[in-house]
């Protein structure tokens, strides 16, 4: 209450030069957006490389036990799938069958990889409404579906293009949404398991010979009512170990483990922690100078107040609530120009860049962090106002 | 009442063989020598002196700014030698300060301003009533809500003595209130602490060089080298002083 009735010098003080206290608010907001940026391409580069997993229509993965990640080209024998089917509480299995292959920009001409993902088009294996809209159109010859999120590499990604899939031609007859990740190349496209043998089952003697006797990724349903983590168990004890059964979802499942091999296997998580940590610091340094030329223009006033009868705990509660207003006031443009860029690079990169709740909340906090270690700093400036030296100034 | 207030009264500062040094071994240097002053209640005493003689530094002591090293220091009655820093805080809130400059807040209004003073007190219902009405006093009636960069010097000397007086201290302590001031100004003002300090009943010491204002007080002391030099009454000063620096007339005007 005694808060509310104090004047508001803390608040006053910084927005009493207009111009001065908005080109404050950008640099805050800029320190915030880059922790935005890194931090969002950190997460994109992670969570893209799980969009496919997570919208697999399986409870329970099967893969290869060398298949450590997706991007290892290693499929497992398509019985193992088989033998799963006869367990209680299995209500039915999906094979999916996944290939790299080189795709021929329609308008340069040029060869690109891709990764091909084909199924049977009965099964619900990737139940995105496109998908199944349109899987009837895969049941026909040398037919693909295209993600329109592929890279702009591939040329148009539109129904009715024609062009060259592994040196054979190839019609578009439809389009989904999905988004690349490392092992995708420059996108997706979908095909029936049928045209999935007519391009890889004969394709010269370098690459691999691609039959239904072997599936890259098994998707378990499990029939409703049945606890997963103990069919899991029942599986990994009973089906020989050649394969990795998981649950999907979970601490311990197939999308934590794909994501555990991304941070611990590659440079991004420290990369971008090097470069969000980077624009923190930046913050700090802006916002400490903000604070200390308020604190050093004022440095007689400070002193006055000093001299008046006011505690250094008073003047330490200015400074830090200056720190609080710029970085509360400050955070909400950087948010709202991250947000921004978020689209814009995700429609560039195909990656997929979420905001999410909790991401947000960490931000603010340490941009709240990033402006309490600056007050901090510039408060001792204050403190060591002495007011005897007013006297005679 | 004010200079004929009986001395039985505790005085508003007792200074007892007050020695202040600064600096630390081979530095160090003595700026004030065996100071001893009284100062009765209800005067209004002018300090004077050289340049560097210590003026400023017997009044920071004085104002509890500063540590006492040696002697004795009373402020309203109290002890200050040998307090904590906390303590010395308290100590000063019940003292007003003018300082050359006016050291306004240039983000907050006139009123706004002296109101940091009165939430010293605690007192956060009156504060506005307190401040506007202290503004008044100091002839501001008409610019409660005005930022000092609206204001003219005078204008802002007068925000900071109403700062300084609004909480009624028993003690005020000035440090060439009036040096920033044109001639009308620096009289104004002065007058007006004259005038608020009769009424309040308070104790002013002001160090000035400003010549022209040394008929507002009742006492006259003088500081040459840290020591007291004098110690006089306005016509002892007057008549023992060069009259070319000293116009007896200009008193009367
Ligand atoms: N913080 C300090 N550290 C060291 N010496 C100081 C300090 N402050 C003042 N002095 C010295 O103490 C002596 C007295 O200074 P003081 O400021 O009290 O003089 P003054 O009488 O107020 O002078 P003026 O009339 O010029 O304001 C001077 O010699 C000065 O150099
Ligand atoms: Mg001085």
């Amino acid at each position: 209450m005694i808060f509310l009735k104090r004047t508001p010098l803390a608040w006053l003080n910084l927005i009493h030069d207009r111009w001065k206290f908005l080109t404050s608010l950008a640099g805050v907001g800029f320190a915030v957006l880059l922790m935005f940026l890194f931090t969002g391409f950190m997460n994109a580069l992670y969570d893209s490389q799980l969009q496919l997993l997570e919208r697999l229509n399986g409870d329970i993965i099967m893969v290869n036990r060398l298949k450590s990640n997706m991007f290892v080209p290693i499929a497992f024998a398509r019985r193992r799938l088989d033998q799963v089917r006869a367990y209680a509480g299995v209500s039915d299995a999906y094979a999916l069958y996944i290939s790299e292959a080189n795709w021929k920009n329609p308008i340069t001409q040029r060869t690109r990889p891709v990764r091909v993902l084909a199924f049977n088009p009965a099964d619900p294996v990737l139940p995105l409404p496109a998908v199944l809209q349109q899987r009837d159109r895969l049941q026909r010859l040398n037919t693909a579906l295209i993600d329109t999120k592929a890279r702009a590499e591939l040329g148009p990604t539109t129904a009715g293009v024609i062009t060259e899939l592994a040196e054979r031609e190839v019609r578009i007859v439809g389009t989904f949404t999905l988004g690349t990740d490392f092992a995708s190349g420059n996108g997706n496209l979908i095909m029936s398991d049928q045209n999935f043998l007519r391009y890889f089952a004969n394709r010269g003697p370098d690459e691999a010979q691609r039959s239904f006797a072997t599936a890259d990724v098994g998707l378990i349903k499990v029939a409703p009512g049945t606890a997963i983590e103990p069919l899991v168990a029942v599986l990994q004890q009973e089906i020989p170990n050649d394969v990795l059964i998981l649950p999907r979802d979970g601490p311990d499942g197939f999308v934590q483990r794909e994501r555990a091999y991304w941070e611990e296997n590659t440079n991004i998580g420290f990369v971008f922690s090097l470069l969000t940590g980077m624009g923190f610091v930046v913050g700090i340094i802006l916002v400490y100078q903000i604070l200390y030329t308020d604190v050093a223009d004022h440095w007689s006033e400070y002193a006055t107040l000093k001299a008046m009868g006011y505690r250094n705990s008073f003047l330490f509660w200015v400074v830090i609530q200056e720190a609080l207003i710029l970085s509360t006031l400050g955070f909400i443009p950087g948010f709202l120009v991250g947000g921004l860029l978020y689209g814009v690079t995700g429609n560039i990169t195909g990656l997929l860049f979420r905001m999410t709740l909790g991401r947000v909340v960490t931000l603010y906090v340490m941009t709240y962090i990033m402006c309490f270690i600056s007050g901090a700093i510039a408060v001792r400036k204050v403190q060591a106002a002495d007011p005897a030296e007013v006297f005679g100034l | 009442m004010s200079a004929a207030t009986p001395t039985a009264l505790a005085p508003a500062v007792a200074i007892r063989q007050l020695n202040y040094y600064f600096g630390r071994g081979d530095l160090r240097k003595q700026v004030l020598y065996d100071i001893d002053l009284h100062l009765p209640p209800g005067q209004i005493v002018i300090m004077t002196g050289p340049s560097g003689s210590g003026k400023t530094t017997l009044l920071t002591l004085i104002g509890a700014l500063r540590s006492v090293q040696s002697g004795s220091l009373q402020v309203l009655g109290q002890e200050i030698a040998g307090l904590g820093k906390h303590k010395l805080v308290e100590v000063r809130r019940n003292i007003g300060f003018i300082f050359q400059a006016h050291n306004l807040f240039a983000s907050l209004t006139a009123c706004q301003n002296v109101e940091m003073a009165v939430e010293l007190q605690g007192q956060f219902h009156s504060k506005r009533a307190q401040a506007v009405q202290m503004l008044e006093q100091v002839g501001l009636g008409d610019r409660v809500d005005y930022k000092p960069g609206s204001l003219s010097g005078g204008q802002k000397q007068r925000v900071a003595i109403a700062r300084a007086l609004v909480n009624s201290p028993r003690l005020i302590l000035a440090d060439e209130p009036t040096a920033a001031l044109d001639k009308k100004s620096g009289r104004d003002v002065v007058t007006l602490m004259q005038h608020l300090v009769k009424e309040q009943d308070c104790t002013i010491l002001m160090v000035t060089h400003d010549n022209r204002i040394l008929d507002v007080a009742d006492r006259i002391i003088n500081l040459v080298d840290g020591s007291l030099e004098s110690d006089e009454n306005l016509e002892t000063f007057v008549a023992t002083h060069d009259p070319k620096a000293l116009d007896r007339r200009m008193f009367i005007l």
